[in-house]
């Protein structure tokens, strides 16, 4: 406590002292310790790192609570609805957004912005990548969670992950491969790599109960032209499209590793990692693990490709956001660190010490790609990242629990594809009529 | 019974041995994993011909080791702070279950008085109480109810005492875990030291209270000294399950409540299984129940007996 | 007040009373309101709409929570089972006088003591389909490997629960035989039974009281089991391993929806409250006939 309160009036010292001498943004704020809220992921070790270098340039210390991303979703539905809640800064899933949009706990950022004692000119918001800002940043327009005329912005992207196809090199050239351009080859490649190579697999894809399942195969609805809805909110996963996905879901995991069907993000990475598969589909934010040698027997064998193409280009949009809940304390302060950190500079930062930058100019930096060449195709990959790729509204993660389910049965009990979809569909149609999806038609 | 020792066939050392290997070796098992590099727990070759390292150990407990690590850019597992959080939560709930389920059983064996039965039998009911059960309602609780409003008086004190945010609630806080552990595990408690103090001879507090003791000196100069058995049994109980419990301390704990268990759960998450560092933490987390049950078996098996048998 | 009144029972019971209450009770109470109403986490349960009896009902129609019902009961009847066949039978297989027998008894209640969070990690380290203990070890003796925690998830979760709390059994098992009357045995023995016949005939129907009471217990604590499965599996694949407790506690927190977690606890509640029920009746059954045979054995004497 004593601490706490030298630190306040050490900072107010220093801050009158700063005023006089010259303009500092930050000079009002120095000593402020900020409380932010981080999951533990990839992203955010990198940024644990860069962090050391705001407080040195700010004086404003940060606090981080990190969490694995599930227990940090449980967190901040407690602490967002309480009247102070503890957190200054929150990074959130998208999904999370239509929750916290919707229930009025984010603070929209345009107040921030039109704040000349806070925003940096030289900021250049329009060199974010402009679908996840959408994706991620923007409520109230089209369909409710996408950019339009009505949207505004209440968080920016910030470790913004989309698919990719990892493939080993070695492998490919050791039986004369191609890489696979298109979903038809690769799903052909998936299974013949089991042949080709006995005990290895063809995919690494997640698979487990729940989140991981729905996951796996929302990653291929969007290629392959399927959606969970049409545009009046009908369920669509049980479409031709829709059973298409669920029959690649479960090509790729019949074709998979030993005991890919219960697979979680982890254990799909562990055995990309331990050399079990020769290809890996799903997100950008394992480069840096796979050319980390304590971790990993296959560094310096691995390729990038676009994820595959079905009807048409659609990667996933992933990673998170950052945004400032409406029960914060340190509103400005909070902002500064938002803005510094997803800024050019910060992005740059970040994406050195391993993490995945939101920013075109980022994927393009010469120093960025000269540490991480696999950066140009990422920076690729991000373009034909499809913002809609899932749903972002509230009662999301009650269907996508029960479409987790329901595959992770498809996979592990040999359920017929159609008619489990079909019950998905029946029971999603039901979650939207209580919510009041349908009142308009 | 005699005590010259029969001689067993062979196969029966085997079966012995057997056993023992099975109890033993998982336990084994993580304890040699914790000393190996990620990389040799993943490629396993050579079950022990490994360079033993205590990494897995310097990077658990980063927190609290006075010098820098070579191996992380930054400490993200808080260790230490989460073991001293367990050690304080469990070391506090089971004094405070001992004392007051020692009273609530004293009062319970040795005096009639009105209501007795009803405790008793609410006693013995709750005690088939899951964890998961209590979730939910105390999760509402603990977050929304039992608090002071943190412009009170009460809460007013609190806040500029230890600072915090928003009304002072009894989630997030060490008091709040050491709550519910106490109430979940006093019927426990409450239950098996009956089966203690009924053999206390009455004629011992007669003496005591002819001397002119109260019935509070009774309680705690004469009765307690001689159950002693029965709560060290009763306490190694109470610790054990304040120390491994997860599921409500994960609901009612903040940043800076964390215990052992939560953390461990929180590792395991998707990204990286770091098997190493988990083993470690796994092994710090076991080791005090391990060295509880080596140094009192005699009484955690005396505990158990009691508590089964006694209808 | 050197003399107790009648005020110093309550004295001594107010503390415990009070934080039962306080802290169980009310709770338990809390919760069967809670689960009448429509009610999620970022609410209070007063601005919840009460929704009657919807989430029972909702609940009993929900083929996810049958199916959760189904495995915990399942689960729940095969580890009981086989702990308690493994161990009575260790029971009286090990019941001898052999030098060291404390020792081994120690060791036995080793992972009982371990934390269940621990017991679950390492199982899913030894199940892990290649780095996993077993796996490895069917691969060096050339055969096949097994998705254990694939397409045998909820047996594999079942080995890993008789691992843990067999030795509890056990136990108790051989406390009870240990204080068998001595002279029902010696009687047997001189009447020429076989080993086979005095386990059968003597020792099992003997300890038969107590066995019930410890499986019982075991029934009631196998309702609590969590933290393990969570660890190993977290209740899949699909939902083979999702045991009400879990299916509880991802309602609260993954679907947020409290009030029906709440019913879900209920009903849960309503099962055990049963079986504690059960055990009750039994003991004060079985206390009465033990007084009866006791006396009709004094009159034979």
């Amino acid at each position: 406590m004593l601490k706490f309160l030298g630190t306040t009036v050490a900072g107010a010292t220093l801050a009158l002292m700063a005023g006089r001498a010259l303009a500092n943004p930050y000079a009002e704020y120095e000593g402020t310790t900020l409380i932010v809220n981080f999951p533990a992921h990839p992203h955010y070790n990198a940024v644990m790192k860069i962090l050391p270098e705001f407080t040195k340039e700010t004086g404003i210390e940060v606090e981080v609570d990190q969490l694995p991303y599930l227990k940090m979703r449980e967190r901040q539905t407690l602490e967002l609805a309480q009247e102070e809640g503890e957190y200054d800064l929150i990074a959130y899933v998208v999904f999370s957004k239509a929750d916290y949009v919707y229930a009025d706990q984010l603070e929209n950022l345009a107040k921030y912005v039109m704040n000349p004692k806070l925003s940096d000119p030289n900021y250049d918001a329009d060199d974010l990548i402009d679908g996840y800002v959408y994706n991620i940043g923007f409520a109230g327009g089209t369909k409710g969670y996408l950019e339009g005329k009505t949207g505004s912005l209440f968080g920016i992207p910030y470790g913004s992950e989309t698919s990719i196809l990892g493939y080993r090199k070695d492998i490919f050239e050791k039986h004369g491969l191609e890489v696979p351009e298109t979903y038809d080859e690769m799903l052909e490649l998936a299974c013949k790599i089991p042949e080709l190579e006995p005990g290895m697999g063809g995919v690494a894809s997640r698979a487990a109960s729940g989140h991981h399942a729905s996951h796996a195969y929302l990653l291929h609805l969007a290629p392959l032209g399927g959606r969970i809805f049409d545009d009046s909110w009908n369920p669509t996963m049980n479409s031709a499209e829709g059973v298409a996905a669920a029959e690649a879901l479960k090509k790729i995991v019949d074709c998979g590793p030993e005991g890919a069907k219960n697979f979680g993000f982890g254990e799909a990475l562990g055995a990309f990692l331990n050399g079990d598969t020769a290809m890996f589909l799903d997100t950008t934010v394992v480069a840096g693990q796979i050319d980390d040698p304590s971790r990993s027997q296959v560094v310096g064998k691995v390729g990038w490709a676009l994820h595959p193409m079905g009807a048409r280009r659609g990667s996933q949009t992933g990673g998170f956001g950052i945004g400032i809940p409406a029960n914060a304390l340190n509103k400005d302060a909070a902002f500064l660190l938002m803005q510094w950190l997803t800024s050019k500079r910060g992005d740059k930062l970040v994406a050195l010490a391993g993490g995945n930058p939101s920013r075109f100019s980022t994927h393009a930096d010469p120093d960025v790609n000269a540490k991480f060449p696999h950066m140009a195709t990422f920076g690729e990959a991000l373009k034909h990242a499809d913002p809609d790729w899932r749903p972002i509204i509230p009662v999301w993660g009650k269907i996508n629990a029960d479409l987790g389910t329901t595959l992770s049965k498809v996979l592990t009990e040999d359920l017929d594809i159609q008619e489990a979809l079909d019950g998905v569909a029946e029971r999603t149609k039901a979650v939207m009529t209580e919510a009041g999806y349908y009142t308009w038609q | 019974m005699s005590q010259s020792h029969q001689k067993q066939n062979p196969a029966f050392y085997a079966v012995i041995a057997c056993l023992v290997f099975m109890a033993v070796g998982p336990v084994a098992l993580m304890f040699i994993n914790s000393f190996k590099l990620d990389v040799d727990i993943i490629s396993g070759t050579g079950g022990l011909l490994f360079l033993p390292t205590i990494q897995n150990y310097e990077t658990a407990l980063c927190d609290v080791l006075w010098y820098e690590l070579d191996h992380l850019d930054f400490c993200s597992l808080k260790f230490g702070g989460a073991f001293i959080n367990s050690l304080i939560i469990a070391l506090i709930s089971t004094a405070l279950t001992l004392v007051i389920g020692c009273m609530g059983a004293y009062a319970l064996v040795r005096f009639r008085f009105m209501g007795r039965d009803t405790v008793s039998l609410t006693t013995l009911m709750v005690r088939m109480v899951p964890p998961a059960v209590l979730l939910v309602p105390v999760f509402g609780l603990w977050n929304n109810e039992f608090c002071l409003d943190k412009d009170g008086l009460l809460g007013g004190l609190i806040r500029d005492a230890f600072g915090g945010r928003g009304d002072v609630c009894l989630a997030g806080t060490h008091s709040g875990i050491i709550l519910i552990y106490v109430a979940m595990n006093l019927p426990f408690v409450i239950w098996i030291l009956q089966s203690f103090i009924v053999q206390v001879p009455r004629s011992l507090e007669e003496a005591a209270r002819v001397d002119g003791a109260g019935p509070f000196q009774v309680f705690f100069l004469v009765v307690l000294p001689l159950i002693k058995p029965g709560l060290a049994a009763a306490a190694i109980f109470t610790f054990r399950i304040a120390w491994n419990e997860y599921l409500l301390a994960s609901a009612l704990s903040d940043r800076n409540t964390k215990t052992v268990p939560i953390l461990i759960v929180n590792n395991m998450s998707e990204f990286n299984v770091e098997w190493g560092v988990i083993m470690a933490t796994g092994m710090l987390l076991a080791i005090p129940p391990i060295i509880f049950t080596l140094l009192a078996s005699r009484q955690i098996i005396t505990g158990m007996t009691a508590g089964a048998v006694k209808g | 007040m050197k003399t107790a009144n009648r005020l110093t029972p309550y004295m001594f019971m107010a503390p415990a009373a009070l934080i039962m209450a306080i802290a169980l009770l009310y709770p338990l109470g809390y919760m069967v309101w809670g689960s009448f109403r429509d009610w999620n986490p970022s609410q209070t349960i007063g601005e919840a709409e009460f929704v009657g009896l919807k989430n029972y009902i909702t609940l009993w129609g929900d083929p996810n929570f049958r199916e959760s019902l189904g495995v915990t009961l399942r689960f729940a009847f095969f580890v009981v089972t086989f702990e308690m066949v493994i161990g009575v039978g260790l029971a009286l297989l090990l019941d001898r006088n052999i030098r060291g027998m404390s020792v081994l008894r120690t060791l036995f209640i080793l992972p009982m003591m371990i934390a269940p969070v621990v017991v679950g990690l390492m199982w899913r380290y030894m199940y892990h389909p290649t780095v996993g203990t077993f796996n490895r070890t069917l691969d060096g003796l050339g055969l096949g490997k097994i998705d254990w925690l694939g397409q045998h998830a909820l047996t594999s979760v079942i080995i890993a629960d008789i691992w843990q709390w067999t030795p509890f059994i056990f136990i108790l098992a051989l406390a009870a035989l240990q204080s068998l009357p001595r002279s029902a045995l010696e009687a047997a023995r001189i009447d020429g039974a076989t080993a086979w016949q005095q386990v059968w005939h003597i020792k099992l129907p003997l300890m038969m009281p107590v066995l019930i009471v410890t499986g019982l217990l075991r029934l009631i604590d196998a309702f609590k089991v969590l933290e393990v499965i969570l660890v190993m599996t977290e209740g899949g694949p699909g939902l083979s391993t999702e045991i009400l407790a879990l299916r509880i506690s991802r309602t609260a927190t993954e679907f947020r929806e409290l009030g029906v977690a709440a019913a879900m606890s209920n009903y849960l509640l309503i099962l055990l409250l049963g079986l504690t029920l059960a055990m009750f009746a039994f003991t004060r059954w079985q206390e009465a006939r033990a007084r009866r045979v006791r006396a009709a054995a004094e009159e034979d004497l």
